[in-house]
């Protein structure tokens, strides 16, 4: 039952990205530039950086070191030595990086993309140590070093490219609104004077700024805006639609609306020191995508009957 | 109105009109009535006349001995009234103490039952899966207990109520958070931890500070009850000394102006009054002193105890905590080091017996065990260690058992001696009214007797 309600969602969830995708480069993506220069006219806190193209990375390691053979001095080579991955995770966002309330273990797309890198470094995916990190420690856990990479539905964007690298873009999500199944809403727009929840540090909570209308609710974890929608304490809840999929995968009175409000790339997040540890996970990235896996983690999180869609594409070309 | 009632020339001496002032009568006349004027002598004279009378009767030696007799008499019943009170107080004063420790013990029970419920939740969180029918029964047994606290402790004093009433409201809230973790939790839905940190939240930010606050009122209220014990033993040394010199001068007046050298009656009415007085004394300050050691013995002893397990289990959530966040508990494990401080603390004035003291420190040691494999990497491993039949879970049981078992007689121990302290007082203070009254009658007859020589 649970399955296919998943199923079902994340289904539309993926037509939609499909469609987003499909229209890259065209209107829709003049649109939401326009909504990028509203931010940052309404929104003084977020001011504008210009890095290129944000989800543009490293050029991937080649040849990739076999496991176990990480390249001396490289900071893979220090990983190896450690003896484990030390990655800033999510606990609590289905579908990406939650804990299986029944088994205990940490689950989702993100968790598999870092065994995959913990796989290419020492040629055995459970050496990882997992620290989970809320929206906001995302960042600060890399630039002091307590974590070595971040997976956890973390945006690329220039603002970020300041303190942090990004890997190639793994995945295409979008802003949207979680409602109750009852509600008339359909756009942000239509919550003026309502209360609207978004996790601290996250690009959501940076894109309701501009609603000044909307009644902010910041919370730590995104899971707690569930806990407050679900006690009727707040209106709505925004967030990428990925990380409402799982929301609504385990509230059957929620659901989904509007159009996309912005594009929201993922990348790996790794420190600004390790260019060449970005390299090798965006050529750990180029092979899932060129060996089916990454198609694989797809079907098995996002979408568990049909085909996958195309991996977001890889763009390269950033100095290092 | 003057025409209305037309008043005669002069009033007449009986009842004027009340209100209605006669024209050309002076002032005075409206507010004291007009007969009053001619009876001023005759009270002066009455006043005079009486004043003669009681000077004749206490003048000259029969006088002098009726004055002191009457002295003497008063003094007896004085005596025995206000001391009967001194030591009726004290008693009160040690039952209230003891209500309010009585009352403290019960509060401290709720803030333990709900770290403890909390605690139990959190870890079986950690462990994950289906809770344990164990740990399932643990915490409704909790629950229920903390229920039954509060409404004993709010039917005990009704003072509490407002604050009790408010713990209930929250504990009500935190058994719904509790459920709605376990069904999401129950159909493998992520967002039940989300309902566990929610319910935590509300037991530290709304419960426990309104139960902290209720402790220092009820420390205060035994602090205060028993400083009031204190005035008991001065009142009853006071009344004695002057009831023994109220009694003393007139035997002294009578062997200067009689033959006789002791007046039985006064000899017995002095014996009783000091007999009594000084046993009447002597079982205060043994009460006062069993007061004090019920204070610093059981009573310190069960707040220091109770200190230490809600420190504890605080510590062993926060433990918890710090395991599920996964390296970014570094705010719960700064929490459990301060709430375990407070219990080290708590456990180290030589208040907690030392099996309990010895518990802890091994919990303590398991713990520091726990953090160097989660910081080192062993996450799995710092999971077994603190859950289940882990060493750190097992020593923290044994804690827990240790430390139950040492509370329940801590305050088992107080109860029982501020009982024993408070039980000879009611029948001393009936004892010193009895002397009183007697000595009153014994001094009344020995200065009857010798008056009666005058006559």
């Amino acid at each position: 039952m649970r399955t296919r309600r998943i199923s079902v969602i994340v289904g539309g969830l993926v037509v939609l990205a499909l469609f987003a995708s499909a229209c890259d480069d065209s209107n829709s993506d003049s649109g939401r530039a326009d909504r990028t220069t509203t931010t940052t006219t309404t929104a003084p806190t977020a001011p504008a950086v210009d890095c290129g193209n944000p989800v543009a990375s490293f050029a991937p390691l080649d040849p990739m070191p076999p496991p176990g053979e990480m390249p001396a001095g490289s900071y893979m080579a220090e990983i190896q030595r450690r003896g484990r991955l030390v990655a800033g995770v999510s606990a609590d966002t289905l579908l990406f990086g939650y804990r299986n309330p029944v088994t205990g273990q940490l689950e989702g797309f993100d968790i598999d993309l870092v065994r995959e890198v913990a796989q290419a470094i020492f040629g055995d995916p459970n050496r990882v140590e997992y620290k989970v990190v809320t929206y906001a420690q995302r960042i600060p856990a890399l630039v002091d070093g307590s974590v070595d990479i971040v997976a956890n539905v973390m945006t690329v964007n220039c603002e970020r490219w300041q303190e942090i690298s990004f890997s190639s873009q793994y995945f295409d999500a979008g802003k949207k609104i979680l409602v109750r199944t009852d509600s008339p809403v359909t756009s942000i727009t239509e919550l003026d004077g309502k209360r609207v929840c978004a996790a601290a540090g996250s690009t959501s909570f940076d894109n309701l700024q501009q609603y000044t209308e909307v009644i902010t609710v910041p919370v730590e974890a995104t899971s707690d805006c569930m806990v407050l929608f679900q006690q009727g304490t707040v209106d709505a809840v925004t967030g990428d639609d990925t990380v409402l999929a799982g929301f609504v995968a385990q509230d059957p009175y929620a659901k989904i609306v509007g159009p996309a409000m912005t594009s929201e790339p993922y990348g790996l997040g790794v420190a600004k020191t390790h260019p060449e540890f970005v390299s090798f996970v965006n050529g750990v990235l180029e092979d899932l995508r060129a060996d089916g896996t990454w198609a694989q983690m797809y079907s098995r999180w996002l979408r568990p009957t049909g085909a996958a869609p195309a991996p977001p594409v890889a763009v390269y070309g950033r100095a290092q | 109105m003057t025409t209305v009632t037309p008043p005669p020339g002069t009033p007449p001496p009986g009842i004027p009109p009340p209100g209605t002032p006669a024209p050309g009568t002076p002032p005075p006349s409206t507010t004291k009535p007009a007969p009053a004027v001619p009876t001023v002598p005759t009270a002066g004279a009455r006043t005079s006349r009486a004043r003669e009378l009681v000077v004749g009767m206490f003048s000259g030696t029969p006088g002098h001995m009726r004055l002191l007799g009457a002295i003497a008499i008063v003094a007896c019943l004085a005596f025995g009234v206000v001391s009967f009170q001194a030591a009726t107080g004290l008693r009160s004063d040690i039952g209230d103490a003891r209500a309010h420790a009585d009352q403290l013990v019960r509060v401290q029970a709720i803030r333990t039952n709900l770290v403890q419920a909390d605690a139990n939740a959190t870890n079986a969180f950690l462990v994950g899966g289906l809770e344990p029918a164990a740990a399932r029964d643990a915490y409704t047994t909790g629950i229920a207990t903390t229920a039954r606290t509060i409404a004993e402790a709010a039917g005990a004093e009704p003072d509490d109520a407002t604050a009790l009433e408010r713990v209930n409201r929250v504990v009500t809230t935190y058994t719904g958070l509790i459920e709605s973790a376990r069904a999401n939790n129950r159909q493998g839905f992520p967002v039940g931890a989300a309902y566990l940190r929610q319910a935590s939240r509300i037991v530290r930010d709304d419960a426990l500070p309104t139960l902290e606050r209720l402790v220092a009122v009820e420390q205060q209220r035994v602090d205060d009850a028993t400083a009031a014990g204190d005035t008991a033993p001065t009142v009853l040394v006071v009344m004695l000394i002057l009831t023994f010199i109220a009694l003393f001068v007139p035997q002294v007046y009578l062997y200067a102006r009689t033959r006789r050298t002791f007046n039985p009656p006064l000899v017995a009415a002095t014996g009783i009054v000091v007999v009594v007085g000084l046993v009447a004394l002597a079982t205060m300050t043994w009460s006062r002193a069993q007061t004090d050691d019920a204070i610093e013995g059981p009573y310190r002893k069960t707040v220091a105890l109770a200190t230490a397990r809600i420190g504890a289990f605080d510590a062993k959530s926060a433990e918890a905590l710090t395991l599920i966040a996964r390296g970014s508990g570094a705010a719960y494990e700064e929490r459990f080091q301060a709430v375990s401080t407070d219990a080290q603390n708590a456990t180290g004035a030589g208040f907690a017996d030392r099996a309990t003291t010895e518990a802890l420190a091994e919990y303590l040691a398991q713990h520091r065990e726990v953090r160097a494999l989660d910081d080192g990497g062993a996450y799995d491993d710092a999971v077994a260690l603190a859950t289940g039949d882990g060493a750190a879970n097992e020593a923290f049981r044994t804690f827990e058992r240790v430390s139950s078992a040492a509370l329940a007689e801590q305050s088992r121990d107080l109860t029982d001696d501020l009982g024993r302290a408070a039980t000879p007082l009611l029948p001393v203070a009936w004892l010193l009214l009895a002397a009183g009254v007697a000595a009153a009658a014994l001094a009344w007859r020995g200065m009857a007797q010798r008056l009666r020589e005058y006559r």
